[in-house]
């Protein structure tokens, strides 16, 4: 049909070459951590792993053996649970009462809320907050001042807007009140929305580690894994320290502090490799929905 | 009236509350801490009874030290570098793979570069470290394999990789991203520009040239600006991983000053007042791209 230039053909092959380069870049980092953790460390020096060399699981053995790991992975998924929970619940709630025109002072609760998205008070009168409320130190630090989001808020309220009002107006009429209103026939429209910001809040709690930093980092009964694997740069420099309560040093004398903390990276990356493609198209329709509101 | 109307609303106010409680809290109380930059702040004397200093804390920072003309021109070049980058890329991205036929195969490419925008900079710099570190990164072991050079490069550690590494990795991990957003602003251009450009003739470079980049401009624009005035409060996080006492003359950013001075060394009232400084350049940098883009093609945000 179209395709007939040289010009037209010379260009598809450079786009598809720069395609091909563009999945290696973003796929070969992944690729290479992944079969070093599954590598004797002895044979990976100065090679792009495709496959893993000397097969073993070590690595995985040592770090699971370390209580560090497995109370990070316990405070992380603990996080990620309690925290997208907290933001859906008392996120969604306040959307949907924001769609309503009728309530009493709706203008200056609108304005409330967006005015926050242009300004925030930055890193250090935050921490003298959490400081004087008591909150350094604790697991409340990571749920709490995230349960409100207000660009998750507008997303949903958006959602909210697009349900035919017909739908709100007839229940109400049958007598329901607001709460009930709510509860059964607005959050089972907006399943898709809230799984949407809900993962999005999923993916931030299992991310992050600068909270940490900031506010627990004596805690170290608080630290989740991507703070164990960000301490761990800073100070595994020796297999035996990492698995010095497992008693017998001599079982992982291959490893090396490079494949502790690569298999680390791995585990720490694996739960979000694992529901991200099920779950990207909502990923899409949120960004999109964010973009375009602005 | 107006109580029984507040009384008929009680389940609205009800779920409200919370939301309102907590924003009023972590961020309406927050703004309140702006002051702190007109005080001496002492922890033992609290908030209330430090005492006022005025512009002392600015000062400080513009007259006593000269940290200011670093750390502003790490923070505006970075962020310029990283903005042109990521969106020039994102935008020939999404433009070449709109020009793919093959669906399955954009499919697989549009998910594989979205995905390192769902990781964390501690795993990017994990990754960084395995392929880059001077004494056991791929990298330098096979430059010296092959003998192109003798001691590993630094690139994690020296000034004059500073900027090139941040904006690369910064680039890898967000272009994904955004060219979905283009991808979505072409699939939004009217069919019939490109069917009456084939009635004429027209070859696919000059559609390209003549429908889908002016039609992807509005978008561009809006990106740019939107961007422009969150950059600076978007990547703590990857200056905390990379920074670092061999490259921190080039690398260090506002907000990481901010952070060494507020939160390590306790100094509150001078991290504040830079706090400050920073929020004042991000608008400054809103504005002006926003200026900027009015007069040379007349479409902005404000």
């Amino acid at each position: 049909m179209y395709r007939s230039s040289p010009a037209d053909r010379m260009f598809d092959l450079v786009n598809y070459a720069i395609m091909v380069f563009a999945f290696v870049v973003m796929v070969f980092p992944f690729l290479h951590l992944f079969n070093y953790s599954l590598s004797n460390p002895s044979f990976v020096s100065g090679k792009f792993l495709f496959y893993p060399r000397q097969f073993t699981l070590d690595s995985y053995k040592a770090i699971f053996e370390n209580p560090d790991v497995l109370n990070g992975i316990y405070i992380s998924t603990a996080r990620t649970l309690i925290g997208t929970l907290f933001m859906a619940i008392v996120t969604s709630m306040a959307a949907y009462v924001i769609t309503r025109d009728d309530l009493t002072g709706i203008k200056f609760f609108r304005k409330y809320f967006v005015f926050t998205m242009y300004f925030s008070g930055g890193i250090i009168p935050m921490y003298i907050l959490i400081k004087s409320l008591g909150m350094v130190g604790s697991f409340w630090v990571y749920v709490i001042p995230s349960a409100v989001s207000v660009f998750n808020m507008i997303l949903i309220k958006t959602y909210i807007e697009g349900i035919p009002k017909e739908l709100e107006e007839s229940a109400l009429i049958d007598g329901a009140n607001d709460a009930y209103l709510f509860m059964k026939i607005i959050v089972p429209i907006c399943i898709p929305v809230m799984a949407a910001v809900s993962l999005f809040a999923g993916i931030g709690q299992w991310n992050s580690f600068i909270d940490t930093q900031f506010y627990n980092a004596m805690n170290p009964e608080l630290f989740p894994l991507q703070y164990v694997l960000y301490n761990s740069f800073q100070s595994i420099t020796s297999v035996e320290q990492f698995t010095a309560s497992v008693g017998d040093p001599e079982k992982y004398r291959m490893l090396t502090p490079q494949s502790l903390k690569i298999a680390m990276t791995v585990i720490t990356v694996l739960p979000i490799m694992i529901v991200y493609p099920f779950l990207q198209k909502y990923f899409i329709k949120g960004l999109l929905l964010g973009s375009v509101k602005g | 009236m107006l109580r029984m109307k507040l009384y008929k609303q009680r389940y609205l106010f009800l779920m409200l509350a919370p939301a309102f409680l907590l924003v009023l809290l972590f961020q309406y109380v927050p703004l309140v801490g702006w002051l702190l930059a007109f005080q001496r702040y002492q922890v033992g004397l609290g908030f209330w009874a430090s005492e006022w200093v005025g512009f002392e804390q600015f000062k400080r920072f513009f007259l006593q030290s000269n940290d200011y003309v670093y750390l502003l021109r790490n923070t505006l070049s970075i962020n310029v570098m990283m903005i042109v980058t990521n969106l020039s890329l994102g935008l020939i991205f999404a433009i070449l793979l709109n020009e793919i036929r093959h669906k399955f195969f954009v499919k697989v490419i549009q998910t594989v570069s979205f995905f390192p925008f769902f990781i964390s900079w501690v795993i990017i710099y994990s990754i960084a470290n395995t392929f880059l570190s001077s004494s056991s990164g791929l990298l330098n072991e096979l430059l010296m394999r092959w003998g192109i050079i003798s001691d590993g490069l630094n690139i994690l550690g020296e000034n004059k990789y500073a900027w090139l590494l941040v904006v690369m990795l910064e680039a890898w991990k967000s272009v994904g991203y955004i060219s979905i957003i283009f991808i979505a602003a072409i699939s939004a251009i009217p069919t019939d520009q490109y069917e009456a450009a084939d009635i004429d003739g027209a070859t696919r470079f000059q559609k390209l040239k003549f429908i889908t980049i002016p039609n992807l401009m509005p978008t561009f624009i809006v990106i740019l600006i939107l961007n422009s005035g969150w950059i600076l409060n978007s990547n703590f996080e990857l200056f905390f991983m990379f920074t670092n006492p061999t490259n921190w003359e080039k690398m260090e950013v506002l907000d990481m000053y901010i952070y060494k001075f507020g939160l390590q060394q306790l100094n509150y009232s001078y991290a504040a007042a830079v706090g400050i400084v920073k929020t004042i350049v991000s608008i400054v940098i809103l504005l002006s791209v926003n200026a900027f883009s009015k007069k040379t093609t007349g479409k902005a945000i404000f």
